[in-house]
Formats: structure tokens, C-alpha cells, sequence
């Protein structure tokens, strides 16, 4: 966050979006036939009404978010706009002033990251959150250690179990790293991103939320990371992506919500051609349009 | 590939562990050579372990202070104070030595206890917090031996851990003048060494490409075991195996063991490598680092044990300048001062590494000012060698 302060009608990486569109022949297709299955899907996490402030700032402003089960959500936004805001109340790192967390229809409540995570709200980090100096087996199970023998205080990990189930899950997940044993900082890019993945899809998790999972990566590793997030679609995962990249969002998500000023301004099927989504998308970051303006108005008075 | 290449590219994938041996090695030879096998002799050798025990476990807990990215300057009049606990318990409170070591080793996790409070919980910069203890602990070594100056320890149990030795199995009737325990103990050490490495190669081949080729993997097995072997038989040839040398392996046991197999341990250099990661993984980097301080606080008791054994009293200056000895151990056996990275059986080596030149040198009689700019270019360097071998990576 911080890229910028003062921020102009419409942002730079936007009006790259703009003006110099990368149109490869595959993102022109219409898309359409998942949005059914969409439909008929329950709400696996559903957040009502989320307000949260930081001192004199108000971060989010009575925000509803549902996530389908199986479904990729994309979450859309300028800098400043509450998009991380709102996914770490999700994850248990902020506590709203108000507002309702809803679990598959049961209401809940986070303390810590670790109460979410209990829960199956799984959170990659921006920054990869891992142990370089551990190998990926470790890194897959850290903080939750294959245990062998407890001997009193002491937990004897169980080291090949461990291994097997990594090197498992790298398969499932068609993740191409040699082995287990290599150490992170031996990784790639986006070896380390399909590794931070990985780990939060290791145990059974509800919900995974990626935090900008392309922003440090190449051209090439970005379309690796895109392929993962449809393979975990593919296995039954719901997913929400936090990008800047409408790109990415538009290449992998099934919905979108745009969030600006802490409100939510639109929440609809990502759809038509990239061109036509791409302009829609950019007209709700700047504040051009906004689905919810009477309830955002409404708020405002209440406010006054 | 040739068996040289595979030599090469071995040695170079390795350089940063096996630089260490391979520098244990040469100093070895050379004072062997220089000292007309003084050096190398039975005597000598025991006296080198007894001598650098008390340094050696000081450095295994300070690679994981070092490890998880702290330090601890405390440890060494730490170690001398509740030296001098244990001397003023055996003597001035009459305890036997059954209950004065358990309440030193206590007293030492308690105090351990303390740096971790000051660092964990008041984040306080361990350099500072410890520098306190250093302060603190000087001062308390002084007041407990003001009044007496040195204090003579008059128990031989207590005397036996710094200068005894196991005592061998008695009525076996081959190889007269030689400690058959020692032979035994070094035997079943080789046996459980080959056992272990060949177990663990077959399990790699079963599902990773990157193993040793066979021709390197028998060379360092005959290698560990002509290792092993030889210092037993040297010790074996003497009095057998010290009892410091007993506590020492214990320690090197246990700490290898916890850092390599436990859950404990691989939170440790999780912590050590990204204590933020850690701490999203539902580590609690606060309990480890009480962990941490706490071991090291046990060590230093340990190591003020084996030192005022050693001496048979407990003296005004003991543990001076110890923990910088431990520091340059743990930095001279690969352990990284940016965290996470370092192995206890390293900094064992690199105890030995620099008790190894001290004796040399002082068997060559060697003035003990050049003795220090040795030393001083040997920590240099291999600390050197390290951030060159991480920077090619």
C-alpha cells in the first residue's frame, strides 16, 4: 500500500489498463457458462455490515461481502479503498466495530488469526509469509508440525510423513518444484507464491484469501500462479483475490466487488469482453459509477 | 562424472560445513608436526576436551540465541557466579552435591528466565538486556566472593566432573593399559553412525534424485569412522574418557536432538528465519524466545559447573570473557549472525576449532599476544568465508 498519496482522477497503472490493452486470443472469449453454477451456490462466508476505523479514519463504512462455495471472488479497489481492510477482518487480524462474520450460515467471531484459521479462513500474504531457511515441507506444515511421539513437553515431528504429504499436495496442485527438500530460498517467485499457497490450502481450508498473489512476480510465474488458482477452483476451493491486476481478476474470478472510500460500489458477474470489463471495472474505482450510491448517500446523512 | 568431479561439485554445494573440518583437520596436523606430536598425544587431547567443555556448551546454547537472531553477553559471569553458588552451597550450607548441582542448573534456567522476561516481554534489545546481566552478574560474582576470595571445594565427587574420569569395566583380561569402556562406547558410537547414515540414504532413494554417489558416501563414512575411531583410541590409550567429555556429549545429544527432530526446534529456526511468518503460523515467538534464554541460562549454570570443578574452587574472575569465546565458536562453527541458520554440533566443532589453536600455540610457546591476533584473524576469517560462500548462493 502507499504507492501513492495524492492520487489523480485516474491512477497511472490504471491508465496503462486504459490505453495499452495486452489482448492475448484467450481473454477475448466470452465468459458466461460458470456463472450458473454460481448461482445455485451457498454462501460459505457471508460479512454484514463490516465498519472499521483507524483513528479519525474510517476504513470501512458498512460493507457486505458473500462468498458461493467454489466460487472465485475477485476484490477491486484504489489504494486506500479497503480492500485489505475488510479481508483482514475476514482473517481474524482486525476486529470490526461492527458488523456480522457469518460462517456457512453460523455467526462467528475472530480474536486472532489463529481463531479464523481454526475456522478454515485461510490468508496468503502479500509477502509470501515464509521461512527461507527452511525447506518446503517445513514451510507447508509450519505451526502445524506432523507430530510422531510427544514426549512430555517435547513433539517429535514426523519428518517423512511430512515430506509425503507435501511433495502429495505439490502434485495435486500440478506446483513444479523438484523437491520437498529444497530450501525456500532457493525458490523462484513464484515458486515461493505456489509454495505460500500451497500451505494455506494444506488443511482442508473453507476459504483461501490471496492478498495480491501477482504483484512481485514475472510474466511467466504470473500465469503459473492464475493456473493454480483455477486448479484449487477446479478441486472445490472458494477463493477470494485481492489484485490490482483487473487482468488477473478477469482471467480467474467468477464475481467481483469494487470497494472505494471503505463502501461498496459494485458487485457484479465478471463477464462480456475484457475491453467492455475492464472500462466497467475502472469507471467504479474512480467513483464514474456506483451501484449502491443510495445507501452510501444514506450513510453519509446518518453520519452528518 | 568422474569420482573427482563429483569430489568438486560435493565439496563446493558444501564448502560453508566442510571448511570447519577441513580447518580442525589442518590444525591438527600442523601443531602435530610442529609440536613433534605433542599435540596429538593422549594427555593433551584429554586436556583440550576438559578445556574446552565448558566453553563447548556455553556456544550450543548461544547458536540458538544467535539463531533466532539475539544475543547473550550475560552467560559468562553468569557462569561464574553460580559457580560460586555451587562452591558456597557445598560448603558454607553443607548440601551434598546431589542437591547443589539441580539447584545451580535451576537457579541458572531462572536467570536465563530473566534476559528472556527483558527481551520478550519488554523488548528491550537483547545486546542491552544481556550487557546488564554481564554488569550484574560481575558484580554479583564479586559480593559472593568478597569475603573469602577463592573458595576451595573440598568434595571429590563435585572436583570429579572437571578432572575424572569414567571409571572402566573392571576384570577384562585383553589389551592390558587400555580403557575398555571407552573402546566400547566409541564402538557402538560408529556402529549407530553407519546404521543411521545408511538407513537414511536408503530412505532418500526412494523418492529424491539428489543423493551422494556412492564412492563420496563410503568415503565419508570411512572418513567419520577413522574420525571417531582415532580419538577414541587416543582416549582410550590414557584414563579413558573424561567426565566433561560425558557431560558434553550429553549436552551435543540432546540439543541435536531437539533441534533437528522436534516440533521445538523447527520453530526455533522458523523464528530465526522470519520471525513474522513464525508468528502468522501461530508460533508464538514470545514463548520460544523465553525457551531460548531459559536453555542458555541452564548451560551457563552447566558450564559454571564444569569450569569450578575444574579448578576445584570457585575464583573472583571465573567466567571472564567466556562468552565471548562462545560467541566466536558459534560464529566460527557457520552459525549466521542474520538468524536462522547454524547447527550445535558446528558450534561444537568451532569450540574445538579455537581451543585447538590456543593449545597449540601455547605448546609451541608461543607469546600469547600473537596468540590473540591468531585467533582474532582465525574468527575473522571464517566469518569471512561464510558471507562469501552465502553471497555466491
Amino acid at each position: 500500500m502507499g504507492r501513492s498519496v495524492t492520487i489523480p482522477v485516474c491512477p497511472l497503472w490504471i491508465r496503462g489498463f486504459v490505453t495499452a490493452p495486452i489482448t492475448p486470443i484467450f481473454l477475448t472469449a466470452e465468459k458466461g457458462i460458470s456463472m450458473n453454477s454460481v448461482a445455485v451456490g451457498t454462501a460459505v462466508v457471508e460479512l454484514r455490515n463490516i465498519n472499521k476505523s483507524f483513528g479519525a479514519v474510517q476504513a470501512l463504512r458498512g460493507v457486505d461481502l458473500v462468498l458461493r462455495h467454489n466460487e472465485v471472488l475477485g476484490l477491486v479497489g484504489d489504494n486506500a479503498a479497503g480492500k485489505s481492510t475488510l479481508m483482514k477482518v475476514l482473517s481474524g487480524a482486525y476486529i470490526p466495530e461492527e458488523g456480522d462474520i457469518f460462517i456457512e450460515g453460523k455467526k462467528t467471531h475472530f480474536a486472532s488469526p489463529m481463531d479464523a484459521r481454526r475456522q478454515g479462513i485461510e490468508m496468503v500474504y502479500q509477502d509470501f509469509a515464509l521461512a527461507n531457511n527452511l525447506d518446503v515441507a517445513a514451510n507447508v506444515f509450519l505451526g502445524r508440525e506432523a507430530v510422531r511421539t510427544q514426549l512430555g513437553p517435547i513433539a517429535v515431528m514426523d519428518n517423512r510423513r511430512m515430506e509425503v504429504e507435501a511433495q502429495k499436495l505439490l502434485n495435486r496442485l500440478k506446483i513444479d518444484i523438484s523437491s520437498v527438500r529444497l530450501k525456500v530460498e532457493r525458490l523462484s517467485g513464484g515458486q515461493r507464491q505456489a509454495v505460500a499457497i500451497a500451505r494455506a490450502t494444506a488443511f482442508d481450508a473453507k476459504v483461501i484469501i490471496m492478498d495480491e498473489p501477482t504483484a512481485a512476480l514475472s510474466v511467466a510465474a504470473i500465469g503459473k500462479v492464475l493456473d493454480l488458482v483455477r486448479e484449487l477452483k477446479a478441486l472445490g476451493s472458494s477463493i477470494i483475490i485481492i489484485s490490482h491486476r483487473l487482468e488477473d481478476i478477469y482471467r480467474v474470478s467468477d464475481r467481483m466487488i469494487v470497494l472505494r472510500h471503505g463502501l461498496k460500489v459494485s458487485d457484479t458477474p465478471v463477464e462480456g469482453d475484457i475491453h467492455e470489463f475492464r472500462e466497467r471495472v475502472v469507471a467504479y474505482i474512480v467513483g464514474a459509477r456506483d451501484d449502491f450510491g443510495g445507501r452510501a448517500a444514506a450513510d453519509k446523512r446518518q453520519e452528518a | 562424472m568422474s569420482f573427482i568431479d563429483h569430489g568438486k561439485k560435493q565439496l563446493r554445494g558444501n564448502i560453508r560445513e566442510y571448511g570447519m573440518y577441513i580447518a580442525l583437520f589442518v590444525i591438527v596436523v600442523g601443531f602435530s608436526i610442529a609440536t613433534d606430536g605433542v599435540f596429538i598425544s593422549s594427555r593433551n587431547i584429554v586436556n583440550l576436551v576438559n578445556q574446552t567443555g565448558y566453553i563447548a556448551v556455553l556456544a550450543v546454547g548461544m547458536t540458538l540465541v544467535i539463531v533466532i537472531r539475539h544475543i547473550d553477553l550475560s552467560v559468562g559471569y553468569l557462569s561464574g557466579f553460580l559457580g560460586a553458588v555451587a562452591a558456597i552451597a557445598m560448603v558454607s550450607w553443607d548440601l551434598p552435591v546431589s542437591a547443589t548441582i539441580p539447584l545451580v542448573l535451576g537457579l541458572g534456567i531462572l536467570a536465563g528466565l530473566l534476559s528472556g522476561f527483558l527481551v520478550a516481554k519488554m523488548e528491550i534489545p537483547a545486546f542491552v538486556a544481556t550487557l546488564a546481566g554481564w554488569l550484574g552478574y560481575r558484580g554479583a560474582l564479586q559480593l559472593s566472593t568478597r569475603g573469602t576470595g577463592t573458595i576451595i571445594i573440598p568434595d571429590d565427587a563435585f572436583n570429579a566432573i572437571g578432572n575424572g574420569f569414567v571409571p572402566d569395566i573392571p576384570g577384562i583380561g585383553i589389551l592390558p593399559g587400555v580403557h575398555h569402556l571407552t573402546l566400547i562406547l566409541g564402538f557402538l558410537g560408529i556402529v549407530l553412525f553407519l546404521v543411521s547414515e545408511i538407513n537414511a540414504r536408503r530412505k532418500l532413494q526412494g523418492y529424491e534424485s539428489e543423493i551422494l554417489p556412492m564412492e563420496m558416501f563410503i568415503l565419508k563414512l570411512v572418513f567419520v569412522t577413522a574420525l571417531v575411531g582415532g580419538i577414541t583410541w587416543i582416549l582410550a590409550g590414557y584414563q579413558g574418557l573424561s567426565w566433561t567429555a560425558v557431560v558434553v556429549l550429553i549436552v551435543i545429544i540432546v540439543y541435536q536432538f531437539i533441534t533437528t527432530k522436534t516440533v521445538l526446534g523447527r520453530h526455533i529456526y522458523a523464528v530465526g528465519g522470519n520471525p513474522e511468518a513464525a508468528e502468522l503460523s501461530g508460533i508464538s515467538v514470545k514463548r520460544l524466545t523465553y525457551a531460548v534464554f531459559g536453555s542458555m541460562g541452564m548451560l551457563s549454570a552447566l558450564s559454571g559447573i564444569l569450569f569450578a570443578s575444574r579448578l576445584r574452587s570457585a575464583t573472583t574472575t571465573a567466567g571472564q570473557l567466556f562468552e565471548l569465546d562462545a560467541i566466536a565458536a558459534a560464529f566460527v562453527g557457520g552459525v549466521s549472525a542474520a538468524g536462522g541458520v547454524g547447527k550445535v554440533v558446528g558450534s561444537l566443532i568451532g569450540a574445538f576449532v579455537m581451543s585447538s589453536l590456543s593449545s597449540g600455540m601455547n605448546l609451541m610457546g608461543m607469546d600469547i599476544s600473537y596468540q590473540y591476533i591468531v585467533r582474532a584473524t582465525v574468527l575473522a576469517a571464517a566469518v569471512i568465508f561464510d558471507v562469501a560462500t552465502r553471497k555466491r548462493e
